[in-house]
Formats: structure tokens, C-alpha cells, sequence
């Protein structure tokens, strides 16, 4: 048996056996797309490639409304509308599977053997929900693959790199700068002495360790692609760019129902005078936990991206499935540090659906049966809170962390 | 010579002239006749339930409709539903019949803070339209303005105009008890003719189906109750985070 298992996550095998798994899903999904109603492509594929028409046109991106992307994906896409449609499920199963090598050698990097390391990926390699939202055309994988490769190249200490993939994973998608604060703790100088300095002197030395070059060149280069690409954007389509790529999101006033916590809260008060306030309010908590992750966990970088984003997602106004896929691709880092027995690790799993089914089924019920189940939803999305708190509970008090917290130099 | 020929010229055309509106007026009283001895009845259903539905409307156009004339339903939908113009296009190729939408349709907005909208539906049947038409339109519901006094509210959709048109026949008038209206020729809304707005019987009339709306008398509970539950947990994850922050 172990031989087997051995042999099926051999390098070769595993890579090759997961693209070709993809590879058949999206062959499927053509041809139920063609076949029966219920379509298998995600509709904001369609929304990418609508997008990506109106490109070749000379048009903009925004012509397509709730494209709500940067305009880099919709020229990444143009081959979508001058060779063929299925052009872009291609390219997000190839940052899939791309993102299945950045975690194996981010694994061997923290020390893990091959052997070990492949079995480990393999938990995002032939993961059915990364198979599913890849070959059903959501982009999500491109985003995974940029964060996994900013964390390699940090633990790799390739600055550059990291810097350029940062900055471009920001301008994708905004979640990643929440990463910053934990990144810049990492790159400060350490500090010399143990002196037990008081007050301001304290403070200085504090904020002195944060003047380096290392800290400066990954600020200058990050900050030097993100705005570059926002600037160009913004020469290119204008103020629409900016209000449908960012400011969008941070004033989203999006009241139907979702997985967040907050949502019947939002759905009551949208007309009220305190809404702004209450929208406001929410991001009170997120902002708490995302700077004590950063302190507490920043000297083991991919941990404390890992919780800045499930705290994010858990936490935030709105939040829907595909949202998970953000922290989904960072867990694989984290499981080989679990102290947790197997069967611990595998009840976690199933509260988490359990949370999320909780919450489905009344959701279905409103959305496609007509009955009054606001408040249902409600409850299941406070408990799916309780219950993805608990659960990075049980993950931070069973961390182990990395045993060789020196850094390591490799080519 | 040339008078001759300017002669003949300006006789031919006025023959033609006079042809044509002689067709015309063969044309119009066709549709006319048609008019007189008809009974149309439009009629509207609702299937399927929740916020996603279908809206069926079932034209029945007896005697015989004549060769030539071309049918337009005119839908003013209410600030409660929407169409997706996305998913419109999308089932372009299995659908019998275009639409045309006069306005932009912002998906997510609730039913409170928007105005209805017209779409012009262009059944494609063929020549001679047959007697009865189907068009089944895929709409959702909007989310509604939170309520103190109801769980439900109720979205009323009204039976589509119907407008036909003959080709042939420009000179619309006296068409009475039925209206002439202006509307584009085509799903391509490159130009406006005018159409012949059926007078029906309404023998369903409206029909209106009913959509969940949050409970207004609710706000203070919920919202103490989410800010409870989100302070409890955060302080929590908090504690252990720093109880169990790595020091180096």
C-alpha cells in the first residue's frame, strides 16, 4: 500500500496524472456546456472573455459590466476571441498546476524531504475544488500561483522576485496587501542588542530597525510595479479602472446574501443613517487580528499569510465560495507543522463543510424555493464564523513552528 | 424630344405611385380586416419558484394571421425583477425570439432604488406567424426593502403589449379602436416604425408572484447579536494568537 501510494505521488507521475485530470475536466465541460442546460463553465469566464472581445475591438475592458478585474487578465485572455475559447481554462490549469510545484518546493525549502513534500502537495494537486474552479474558468488559480511564488521567492530570499510578484499579486487582487506589515517585519534588521531600552528610545530603535536596504529595495520594487501597473491602467482607461478594480470592492454595498457574517446586519441597515459607520465598524476586527498575526507569526511568513487570509475571508463584508481558494492554496504549508492527530485534522475538514452546508441550505431555500429564511441564514452565517474561528484556534495552538528559523541561502 | 421623354417618365412614375398605394391600401386593409375579425388574448404565467423564474407568455392569434405581418411584444417590467442581459445572449441560440433592452440593467441594486425598464421582444416566427406564440423570458427577483409589517412582497407583471406590423403597409391610420405607437423596427434598433398597438381583452390580467424580504423589527437584534458574536470571537482568536505568537 505504501509502495503504491509511493508511486502514485512520484514527481512525474502526480504532475502529469493531475494536469491530464484538469485537462479532461475542461474537455468535459465543453461538452456539457453544449449538451444540457446546466452549464459547467463558470459564468465569469464569460464575463473574462466578453471582456476580451471588447479588447480586440479597441474598446474597454469595462464596456462588460461586473468585469471587476484588472485590465491585465482581459489582454491575457485575448487569445480567448482570436484562437479559441477554451484559451484561458488552459492557462488558469497551468498556474493550477504551477501553484501544485510552487507549494512542493516552498515544502522542500522549509526542510521537508521530497518524498514527504510531494505527498503534501498532493493535497492541493488532486484537490477536486481547485480541479473544479480552474477548469470551470475562474481565474483564482493565477492569484494562487503569484502569492506561492512571492513565498518562495522569500524563503529563497530572491528580494527581487518576491518584490515583482507582490506588487503584480497586489494589482491583481487587493487581499495580498494585508501580507505587507507580516513582509516588512520579516525583512527589518534584527535587533543587535537585548538592551531593555524604555520609552522613546525604545521607539526609535523599533522604527530604526525597519530602515535597511533589503526592507527599502522589496518597498521601492513592490511599490514601483503595483503603481506602475495602477498608472498605466489608469493613463489607459481612466477613472472606470480605478472605481471598478478597487474602489469597488472597498465600498461594496452588495446586500444580498452571502457567507459573511455580517450580511443580515448590512441587509437591514443598508438605508439607515448609521450604515457608513457599520460598514466601517466591520473592518474593526479585521484590522485588529491582521496586525497581531503580523506580530505574533511574522518570523514564519507563509503561516502568517495563511491566517491574515483566513482571517481576512472569515471576517469580511462579503464573502463568497471562491474566496476559500484564497487560503485553500497556503494550507499545504501549514499541515506539516500540525501536531494534530489524523483523525483531528479530519474532523476539522468536516466541521468546515459541515459549517458550509449548515449555510447552504437555507441559502437554497430562499434563493430557489421562495421561502423567508433570512434569519436562518443568518444564524448559519454566525456559526460558520464560531466555526472557522474555532478551527484556526485548533491550527494556531497546534503549530509547530519550522525548526530552522535561520534563513536559509540557496541558489 | 425631351419633354417627350419627361413626359412618359413622370407618367410612368405616377403610375408606379399610385400602384404602390394601391398595394398599400390592399396591405393595411388586410391587416385591417384581420383586426376586425380577430380575437387576440395575450396571456402571462410564472413558473418556477425563488428568486430565479421564468415569465411565459402565451400569445393566441386566431383566424389565420395573414402573410406578412410581423409581431413585437413590448414588456415594462417592474423595479422588483431584472433581466440579465448576459444570460440573454447566452441562450440567444436556443431561444425563438430577440430582445432589445432600453436601458443598462445594473444586476445587484435593490428593487427600491431603481426605476422599471422595456425590453422589446421580437418573436422570430415565420411567414405567416402562426396562431400561437410562446415566449418564455428567464427573469430575477431584486432584493427588496426590509419590512416591519410583511414577510413577503408581491412583484406584479402585467401581460407585454402586443404591436404587429406589415411591411407593406406605411400609411397607418385609421386603425381605429387600435393605436398607432412608435417602436424600433428591429432587435437592431437602428429605426423606428410604426406599429399597430393590439387592443386586447385582459381576461387573466396581472399576474404577481412573491419574494422574501428581511424583517425591518429585527435591526436591533441582529445587529447586537452579530457584533456579539463578532467581538466574542475575535477576542478569542486574539488571545490564543498572542498566547501562542512565535518569539524569537
Amino acid at each position: 500500500m505504501d509502495r503504491l501510494i509511493s508511486k502514485f505521488t512520484d514527481q512525474r507521475v502526480l504532475f502529469s496524472a493531475s494536469f491530464v485530470v484538469r485537462l479532461a475536466l475542461v474537455i468535459y465541460g465543453d461538452y456539457q456546456d453544449r449538451t444540457m442546460m446546466v452549464k459547467y463553465t463558470d459564468i465569469d469566464y464569460h464575463v473574462f472573455t466578453d471582456a476580451a472581445s471588447f479588447i480586440t475591438k479597441g474598446k474597454s475592458p469595462y464596456n462588460r459590466s461586473t468585469y471587476r478585474y484588472t485590465p491585465l487578465l482581459a489582454w491575457l485572455l485575448t487569445p480567448n476571441i482570436y484562437v479559441n475559447k477554451m484559451f484561458g481554462k488552459i492557462l488558469f490549469i497551468g498556474c493550477d498546476i504551477l501553484s501544485g510545484l510552487l507549494i512542493y518546493k516552498i515544502l522542500c525549502l522549509r526542510g521537508l524531504g521530497s518524498e514527504t513534500a510531494r505527498r503534501v502537495s498532493s493535497l492541493w494537486f488532486l484537490n477536486p475544488l481547485p480541479m473544479g474552479v480552474s477548469s470551470r474558468g475562474n481565474a483564482e488559480s493565477i492569484l494562487s500561483a503569484l502569492v506561492l511564488g512571492t513565498l518562495l521567492c522569500m524563503e529563497g530570499r530572491r528580494l527581487i522576485w518576491a518584490a515583482v510578484l507582490y506588487g503584480l499579486s497586489v494589482h491583481m487582487k487587493i487581499y495580498p496587501v494585508t501580507y505587507a506589515l507580516s513582509i516588512a517585519l520579516t525583512l527589518r534588521s534584527p535587533e543587535t542588542t537585548k538592551e531593555n531600552r524604555r520609552g522613546w528610545m525604545r521607539f526609535i530603535v523599533v522604527i530604526g530597525s525597519f530602515i535597511n536596504a533589503e526592507l527599502l529595495l522589496f518597498a521601492s520594487v513592490s511599490g514601483g510595479v503595483l503603481c506602475g501597473l495602477t498608472a498605466l491602467c489608469y493613463y489607459i482607461y481612466g477613472w472606470q479602472f480605478l472605481h471598478e478594480t478597487y474602489l469597488y470592492h472597498l465600498t461594496r454595498r452588495d446586500i444580498r446574501h452571502n457567507f459573511s457574517p455580517y450580511f443580515y446586519m448590512l441587509y437591514l441597515t443598508a438605508d439607515s443613517r448609521w450604515s457608513q459607520w457599520l460598514g466601517l465598524a466591520v473592518f474593526v476586527p479585521q484590522l485588529i487580528l491582521l496586525v497581531e498575526t503580523s506580530l505574533a507569526f511574522h518570523s514564519d511568513l507563509a503561516f502568517s499569510c495563511f491566517l491574515h487570509t483566513a482571517i481576512f475571508v472569515s471576517f469580511n463584508k462579503v464573502c463568497t465560495s471562491q474566496y476559500f481558494l484564497w487560503y485553500l492554496c497556503l494550507i499545504p504549508l501549514v499541515i506539516p507543522h500540525l501536531s494534530l492527530s489524523l483523525k483531528h485534522g479530519v474532523g476539522l475538514v468536516l466541521l468546515w463543510f459541515a459549517g458550509q452546508g449548515i449555510w447552504l441550505a437555507p441559502a437554497y431555500f430562499l434563493e430557489f424555493e421562495g421561502y423567508n429564511t433570512f434569519l436562518l441564514i443568518w444564524f448559519a452565517g454566525l456559526l460558520f464564523l464560531i466555526i472557522n474561528c474555532f478551527i484556526l484556534i485548533q491550527i494556531i495552538t497546534h503549530y509547530k513552528p519550522k525548526k530552522t528559523p535561520c534563513r536559509l541561502k540557496v541558489e | 424630344m425631351y419633354f417627350v421623354l419627361v413626359a412618359v417618365l413622370t407618367c410612368l412614375a405616377t403610375c408606379h405611385c399610385l400602384n404602390r398605394m394601391d398595394e398599400d391600401e390592399n396591405h393595411c386593409g388586410q391587416l385591417k380586416q384581420w383586426l376586425e375579425s380577430t380575437s387576440v388574448s395575450v396571456s402571462v404565467d410564472i413558473s418556477k419558484k425563488g428568486f430565479h423564474r421564468d415569465l411565459i407568455t402565451n400569445i393566441d392569434l386566431s383566424p389565420d394571421v395573414p402573410r406578412g405581418i410581423r409581431v413585437l411584444l413590448v414588456y415594462r417590467w417592474p423595479s422588483g425583477v431584472y433581466v440579465d442581459p448576459y444570460q440573454l445572449a447566452s441562450l440567444r441560440d436556443q431561444s425563438d425570439w430577440q430582445i432589445l433592452l432600453d436601458s443598462s440593467i445594473d444586476l445587484e441594486v435593490p428593487a427600491h432604488k431603481t426605476l422599471g425598464f422595456v425590453t422589446y421582444v421580437y418573436p422570430n416566427h415565420g411567414d405567416p406567424p402562426p396562431r400561437e406564440l410562446k415566449v418564455v423570458i428567464p427573469m430575477h427577483g431584486r432584493y427588496h426593502e426590509p419590512s416591519s409589517q410583511k414577510t413577503f412582497t408581491s412583484v406584479d407583471m402585467q401581460p407585454p403589449e402586443l404591436l404587429l406590423q406589415t411591411e407593406k403597409c406605411m400609411q397607418l391610420n385609421s386603425f381605429e379602436p387600435h393605436a398607432i405607437v412608435d417602436a424600433p423596427c428591429t432587435v437592431h434598433n437602428s429605426s423606428m416604425c410604426p406599429w399597430v398597438k393590439v387592443q386586447f381583452q385582459q381576461e387573466h390580467g396581472p399576474v404577481s408572484f412573491q419574494l422574501p424580504v428581511g424583517d425591518g423589527s429585527l435591526v436591533i437584534p441582529v445587529c447586537s447579536g452579530t457584533l456579539l458574536v463578532t467581538i466574542i470571537c475575535c477576542v478569542l482568536l486574539s488571545k490564543y494568537t498572542w498566547k501562542h505568537r512565535i518569539s524569537l
